[in-house]
């Protein structure tokens, strides 16, 4: 379905060369959600911003191959890629509100989004709007075609992109920490109703997230990133019985427990993310890295067949 | 009542939302309503609840950085609920606030030695010398290098810089933080890292918190008790692990069931709850959680349960509290 290869996003900056994504390969298979975990700065986003084309910023250079259904997306003509956006691939933000303009209606926008990639009347595809607002789970959906969105809640709002998102049936669909900015609650209806709708649509999803737990809940492979690398990729199972990259196990180790004794202390991982612009040949994580040995002052290759971690000290050890 | 640090008894905060002049006309947001708790010296008393609940408009009416529209506060013996401006400035001194946002605290232009001097300047008589003393004692005390007193806020990682809001909270020896949301704009990674920074400064220190967050495991992980808010009031209030062991309130059970646990093979039961929080400006009537409620009956929708004491320290406001062992 999507075939990432060598992939490496280089912005330059006043303070020099910053490299987001350094040469990251991943695949995307039909029908499978692909959880993508990382901080802030791992470049889970901006790998799939890259994906779908929406990195136009001038001081950007986008290298590798991406292939989506067996076509080549980088240095694909704007044109083209806009035909693709929004019918075969689709993307959803934390905040609604980038996709949504406050000055139409709920039902304009998703119906717009119908009649740009398909040939019928904007009758025909409000309809189809009220159809798709009833599938996220919008109460009264008749009804909420004639909204504005500042008139919805953001978990409302969330499930209205979503019904945008879905509305030409994609086979790919990006989701960006859809659900961090929501509560809990919230969290838990949007997670099911994701699940819901990839069985019944068929579709593949990449779900971008900070949350450990959220991955738990809804993926079927798991991508760690780690400044802008892949650090450690297998199905979820393994990801959590057996995690193998000293940076998944510590992520892991640091989130306290919801069941059972608290520990007097929780285990941290000492230091900060690194800064993307001083890029060494080193391990990204090994400056945080307890298991350090002398061979990480070299970047460590992603190894393994089923599952995949790039770390000298495992794959040696 | 001599045994606790802080008294707040029936505390009510209003906002006014509109114009007299407006179709609605001026509308009431009961953002916390009628609540009371007590908190011992040297314990965390967790805040939890979803946006909107006014957990984080409790903490900051327990700072006094808000007037109370209704209610008595009372912290280290003294009413503080009608104290003016002038008469607030000791009670800084003793009852201090962390944010969740460092970099919003912080003045960008001003050097971390001088932002973490500003409140020793304001309220002691110390020197010069003095005060470079304490700062150094301060950044140490939080984590920091000594060569971190002369940077700006910018050249910090978002931990480094709540650790700077830490150490200017403490500077003056309070006697409790009140932190909003501390840790939920840090990366994973770094969020622990903070939780055990306070939970070391509050045993060396003797500290009293009052931690508002919505992360659940991370309340858990802090807090001696936990009071779980809804709509502007305490719906259930107990010893954190019995609470989360044993939810006795049907919202309480249903937002720890919502977390999403790191752990595939957990068995458990999600409840999902139908809808969204009602407006704080037109509470349903009766209990405010009936309208979601899985186990509703008749009574909920006229009468308001009043938060009652139960065994083990515990209280519950619910017609119908969970039975689960």
């Amino acid at each position: 379905m999507l075939s990432v290869r060598d992939l490496c996003v280089s912005f330059r900056t006043e303070q020099g060369v910053l490299r987001a994504i350094d040469h990251v390969s991943f695949d995307v298979e039909a029908g499978e959600i692909l959880g993508v975990v990382g901080e802030s700065g791992s470049g889970k986003t901006v790998s799939l911003l890259a994906v779908m084309g929406l990195i136009n910023d001038p001081n950007a250079t986008v290298t590798g191959s991406i292939r989506f259904k067996g076509r080549e997306l980088v240095g694909l003509k704007p044109s083209d890629l806009r035909k693709l956006r929004g019918r075969d691939m689709a993307m959803i933000f934390q905040d609604p509100m980038t996709a949504l303009t406050p000055v139409y209606t709920i039902g304009t926008q998703i119906a717009e989004q119908i009649t740009t990639h398909q040939n019928i009347s904007k009758r025909a595809a409000l309809d189809r709007a009220v159809q798709l607002l009833a599938e996220v789970n919008i109460p009264k959906p008749e009804e909420a075609i004639s909204r504005y969105p500042h008139q919805l809640s953001g978990g409302m709002r969330q499930r209205a992109v979503i019904a945008m998102a879905l509305s030409n049936n994609p086979s790919l669909l990006i989701a960006d920490e859809p659900t961090t900015a929501l509560d809990v609650t919230v969290q838990a209806q949007i997670l099911d109703l994701v699940r819901k709708l990839q069985r019944e649509h068929k579709s593949s999803v990449v779900f971008i997230t900070h949350d450990m737990g959220v991955i738990a809940e809804i993926a079927d492979h798991v991508m760690v990133m780690y400044a802008g690398r892949i650090a450690e990729r297998a199905n979820k199972a393994e990801i959590f019985r057996r995690p193998l990259h000293p940076y998944t196990r510590a992520l892991l180790d640091s989130i306290p427990p919801l069941r059972g004794p608290r520990p007097p202390r929780l285990r941290a991982i000492p230091g900060a993310p690194p800064s993307l612009l001083h890029r060494t040949e080193a391990c990204a994580f090994a400056p945080r890295c307890a298991k350090k040995i002398e061979i990480c002052s070299l970047k460590p290759a992603l190894r393994g067949t089923e599952h995949e971690v790039a770390c000298h000290v495992v794959n040696h050890g | 009542m001599a045994d606790f640090l802080y008294v707040a008894r029936n505390v009510s905060k209003h906002f006014f939302v509109g114009s007299r002049f407006s179709s609605q006309g001026l509308r009431t947001v009961h953002a916390v309503d009628d609540v009371s708790l007590e908190i011992s010296q040297g314990e965390t008393l967790g805040l939890v609840g979803e946006s909107g609940c006014g957990k984080s408009t409790l903490g900051r009416c327990l700072a006094r950085l808000y007037d109370v529209t209704y209610g008595a506060l009372n912290f280290d013996g003294k009413d503080i609920a009608g104290l003016s401006n002038r008469g607030l400035r000791p009670l800084r001194a003793k009852l201090q606030m962390v944010f969740q946002d460092p970099s919003a605290s912080l003045n960008p232009r001003r050097r971390v030695k001088d932002l973490i001097a500003e409140p020793l300047r304001i309220h002691t008589r110390m020197t010069k010398p003095q005060i470079a003393v304490r700062v150094a004692e301060l950044l140490n005390e939080v984590g920091l290098l000594p060569d971190h007193a002369e940077r700006f806020p910018h050249e910090f990682s978002g931990g480094q810089r709540q650790r700077i809001g830490i150490a200017r909270a403490i500077a003056l020896n309070p006697k409790m933080l009140i932190l909003d949301e501390p840790v939920s704009a840090l990366d994973v990674s770094v969020q622990a890292q903070i939780v055990n920074l306070l939970a070391g400064l509050q045993e060396k220190l003797g500290l009293t918190y009052v931690f508002v967050a919505h992360d659940l495991s991370v309340v858990r992980q802090v807090s001696t008790r936990i009071a779980v808010m809804y709509l502007g009031s305490i719906v259930e209030i107990g010893p954190a692990e019995d609470i989360f062991a044993n939810p006795r309130h049907p919202y309480t059970q249903a937002l720890i069931s919502a977390v999403p646990e790191p752990d595939p093979s957990a068995k458990r039961n999600r409840i999902i709850l139908q809808g969204d929080v009602p407006s704080p400006v037109n509470p349903p009537s009766g209990c405010r959680f009936h309208p979601r409620c899985p186990y509703a009956q008749a009574k909920c929708k006229i009468e308001r349960p009043a938060l009652l004491a139960e065994a083990k320290g515990r209280q519950v406001a619910c017609h119908f509290p969970l039975s689960n062992g």
